[in-house]
């Protein structure tokens, strides 16, 4: 047969719903309605009836609870939880209402089961064709055990992902999505379910941070800014200082090497929150760096270290690099170590001194090596919530944001205390969809640099 | 008139000596300022040591000894340069500097309590001599082990090790300490005990710290082998088989792993409950198992720079899939394994958010987190300071042993990611 006549051949179709339509009998066409069809009439019974208890489980869901949960996601419920009148006995009486939160929960988890779903669907429809064409060639058609056994080898990676897929759907897609329609509902403080209905807002949310006059908008803005000028300073003020560090520990004739890493890998390994918490005790009122700043006479009165904002600011920054510049010089010191040495013997040679080293040489090549790093790591430090949440907590307050927020919030922190304090989840929704668009274009630029995805096969 | 000695740097020499004669002169300048009193250096140790108490007027003695010797050192070194003399200058030298450094926060208690000045002293009222010879005596060590041929990086080093270890310290002093409470108005305790880490674990305390420790530990132990596993299965498959929706599944985790986490903790939450997880530890658990296959990224990059003919040879000799990684890349990928089995294990020592978000209240199933943090409310501060550092000692000792003994994984991990 001839490559030509390969192609026009029916039995060479990519196996699917258009194929089984195309080309496929009666049965192909019937299995795109009754699911596993196309495997029982060509002698793979249980794979078949499998595929078919799928559907009648998914029917049955869908009558049950899935139809609906759908069909009320339009309007978030109507009956508000209150007092109506009953004919029958002739009083009020206290009526349930509908709860919102959970008809949108709900009405997630309908969508995501019909996606799950259909994506069943489309593999029990190849499967049957696949069948169907195996039997058309005249070959035989693997049998459930083969199949089973399959999954060992040609199709591992059904049997590998099958459980990470099934996490993150349950556990990190469905909440997403969950949160995601959030930001388009009014789902804040005063429609708080199950007393109250929340319903769909359109844009009203965006609208409101972005752009209002109000107090949101001029809290929102503040924030945004101080998150970026936060993620620029630690990161660079980490990255260069855990560079020095790096450098001097490496340079030549200093002794004990390993010793003087250790000490500072010691902070890193501490647990974050262990270490925060010490230090956000030291720096207090009343800790011990303020008693002993006045014990040695630097100072009449208690540093405002973590109360005066601009105060604040500066310590949060400076304790993230007590712990920051630790990792950054661990990291750094394997590609110090990979600089070709001959680069610095003949920089030498033509009379450069140290600084004209680091500038010319050192500087150019990390800066090559780490700029990806540099860019994701301005983005979790965008999402740091640590330092912040446990330093100051926020603080200090100030009555020129909106409820809650504090000089020193992040956009992360400001979500947090949105969502567990004063239960604005709309508003924490919009917030953490603005978090997503910063992290995206940052790393879209990353992901165009580095290109690691792109060339994937390139040094295998 | 121009030497060469092998080991030693003479260009620096000149240099070194007049600093320290800066040094020695600034003894006879004001050692404090403080508007018409004013004591020179040499005056103020007579007049401390003769009143003083404690070990800082001594400090001060040591510092103007050292100044002087450090001059008589230069000038035998200019006359008759040696190797020997270098060092002992280089330990003059150190002597000197830390001693100035010293009475930067000494002074004030020191004049204090002698009677020298009327008023109550400020750093501010150092005399020109004090900063000249603090000043002075760095720049001298610097010159000085030019001289000798030491890296004069160990000055910075000592100090950014003391800055670095200085809230340790004290977290370990404090676990100690015999005298309660969140306020001292001191460095070192005054008694020391072991009482705090008992009452950790004794049984009436309303801190069943032994509990969390063990929760902790049951979660972290738990999760890092459901991780690894979930993470190994993962990255393989994407690093070994092609199949349709690869492509697909691998940018579908990029976009999702760039939304903020909290923002679905509350969905995660209402699910959970609805599984009825909530409150629990296998809630923890699954969900950092859930979630583990995101993490895939640095561990299928490495999976990627084992050489493909390998498996290929495996197949040939009529290997499966499955052989393939149990029996080649398993084994050829110890660092990676120790670094997915150290991060995520780490990991749930140092979680925070969400168990605080799933335990609410339920202090039974706190885990250490939870529990420290519980602890340095500001209405329990004051009460439990002295057991929180000694919790806080208990958790950080064992992982800091684990990381360090296990650095090296961890920092082929890290670099890993940077080239990713």
């Amino acid at each position: 047969m001839s490559s030509k006549e390969q192609k026009k051949d029916y039995l060479f179709q990519k196996p699917g719903p258009v194929s089984a339509w195309k080309y496929g009998d009666i049965f192909s066409k019937l299995s795109c309605f009754i699911m596993g069809l196309g495997n029982i009439v060509r002698g793979q019974a249980v794979k078949g009836v499998l595929f078919l208890l799928i559907e009648i489980a998914y029917i049955v869901y869908m009558i049950r609870t899935g139809a609906s949960s759908i069909a009320k996601l339009t309007t978030l419920g109507t009956q508000q939880q209150g007092l109506v009148y009953n004919e029958e006995i002739g009083i009020y009486e206290m009526s349930q209402g509908d709860n919102s939160m959970l008809i949108l929960l709900y009405g997630v988890v309908a969508i995501v089961v019909t996606v799950l779903f259909i994506a069943l669907w489309y593999a029990s429809v190849a499967a049957g064709e696949e069948a169907r064409i195996l039997k058309g060639r005249g070959k035989k058609v693997p049998t459930f055990a083969e199949d089973v056994k399959s999954l060992a080898n040609e199709n591992i990676h059904k049997l590998f992902l099958a459980i990470p897929i099934l996490g993150i759907l349950v556990f990190t897609v469905t909440p997403l999505i969950y949160m995601i329609l959030m930001a388009f509902t009014n789902y804040d403080a005063n429609h708080q379910p199950p007393g109250n209905l929340f319903t769909w807002v359109g844009l009203e949310n965006f609208k409101n941070l972005m752009s209002s006059t109000d107090k949101l908008s001029s809290t929102f803005w503040p924030v945004l800014g101080w998150t970026l000028i936060w993620g620029v300073v630690a990161t660079f003020s980490c990255y260069f200082c855990g560079i020095f560090l790096a450098m001097l520990i490496n340079s030549k004739g200093i002794a004990l090497k390993k010793m003087w890493r250790t000490i500072f890998v010691i902070t890193m390994a501490i647990p974050g929150f262990i270490s925060l918490l010490v230090v956000s005790t030291m720096v207090g009122k009343n800790g011990i760096i303020n008693v002993l700043l006045q014990n040695w006479g630097f100072t009449t009165e208690a540093l405002p270290f973590l109360s005066n904002p601009m105060w604040a600011r500066c310590t949060v920054i400076i304790v993230n690099m007590w712990i920051g510049i630790p990792v950054t010089m661990l990291m750094v010191t394997g590609i110090l170590m990979n600089i070709p040495a001959e680069l610095y013997e003949s920089a030498k040679i033509d009379g450069a001194n140290a600084f004209v080293t680091f500038r010319k040489i050192t500087f150019p090549y990390m800066l090559f090596i780490t700029t990806p790093y540099l860019i994701t790591n301005f983005i979790s430090n965008i999402n740091n919530f640590g330092p912040i949440y446990f330093l100051t907590g926020g603080g200090p307050l100030t009555l020129e944001y909106y409820k809650g927020a504090g000089k020193t919030d992040l956009l992360v922190t400001w979500l947090y205390k949105l969502t567990k304090n004063s239960n604005d989840f709309n508003l924490a929704a919009t917030i953490g969809l603005v978090i997503f668009v910063i992290s995206a274009t940052f790393s879209l630029i990353t992901y165009r640099r580095s290109n690691a995805l792109k060339n994937e096969e390139g040094f295998q | 008139m121009k030497k060469t000695i092998i080991g030693l740097n003479l260009k620096y020499l000149l240099g070194g000596l007049v600093a320290s004669v800066l040094c020695g002169i600034s003894v006879f300048l004001p050692y404090v300022a403080n508007g018409n009193d004013t004591v020179i250096g040499v005056l103020a140790v007579v007049k401390t040591l003769s009143s003083g108490k404690g070990v800082m007027p001594i400090v001060l003695l040591i510092g103007i000894a050292a100044s002087l010797l450090m001059v008589v050192a230069g000038i035998i070194m200019a006359v008759k340069p040696n190797i020997p003399l270098a060092r002992i200058w280089v330990v003059i030298g150190i002597v000197q500097a830390a001693s100035y450094f010293l009475l930067l926060f000494g002074s004030k208690s020191m004049l204090d309590s002698s009677g020298i000045l009327s008023k109550s002293f400020m750093v501010k009222n150092f005399g020109v001599g004090y900063w000249l010879a603090l000043a002075a005596s760095f720049v001298a060590l610097f010159l000085v082990m030019k001289v000798a041929k030491i890296n004069p990086g160990y000055i910075v080093l000592v100090i950014l090790s003391i800055i670095w270890l200085f809230p340790i310290l004290w977290i370990v002093l404090t676990s100690l300490r015999a005298e309660q409470g969140y306020y001292v108005g001191y460095f070192l305790p005054k008694g020391f005990t072991l009482g705090n880490y008992q009452k950790l674990f004794s049984a009436d305390s309303s801190v069943p710290f032994g509990r969390w420790w063990l929760n902790t530990l049951l979660v972290a132990v738990c999760t890092c082998i459901l991780s690894t596993l979930i993470i190994l299965a993962t990255a393989y498959t994407l690093s070994r088989t092609r199949f349709r929706s690869r492509k697909a599944f691998m940018q579908a985790v990029l976009i999702i792993g760039m939304f903020p986490g909290f923002m679905a903790m509350v969905a995660v939450y209402n699910i959970l409950k609805g599984l009825g997880l909530a409150q629990t530890l296998v809630a923890l658990i699954v969900v950092a198992a859930a979630g583990a296959a995101m993490g895939y990224y640095i561990c299928k990059g490495f999976f990627d720079t084992i050489p493909k003919s390998l498996d290929e040879a495996a197949i040939i000799d009529g290997a499966n899939r499955w052989q393939i990684f149990t029996k080649i890349i398993v084994p050829l990928s110890k660092p990676i394994i120790i670094y997915t089995i150290m991060t995520s294990f780490l990991g749930a020592w140092s979680d925070y958010i969400f168990p605080s978000m799933v335990m609410g209240d339920n202090k039974t199933w706190y885990t250490v987190a939870l529990g420290l943090y519980w602890m340095t409310d500001f209405r329990r501060i004051d009460a439990y300071y002295t057991q929180f550092a000694a919790g806080a000692v208990l958790v950080a000792i064992p992982i800091v042993a684990l990381f360090i003994w296990l650095q090296k994984y961890y920092v082929e991990g890290l670099s890993g990611a940077v080239k990713g």
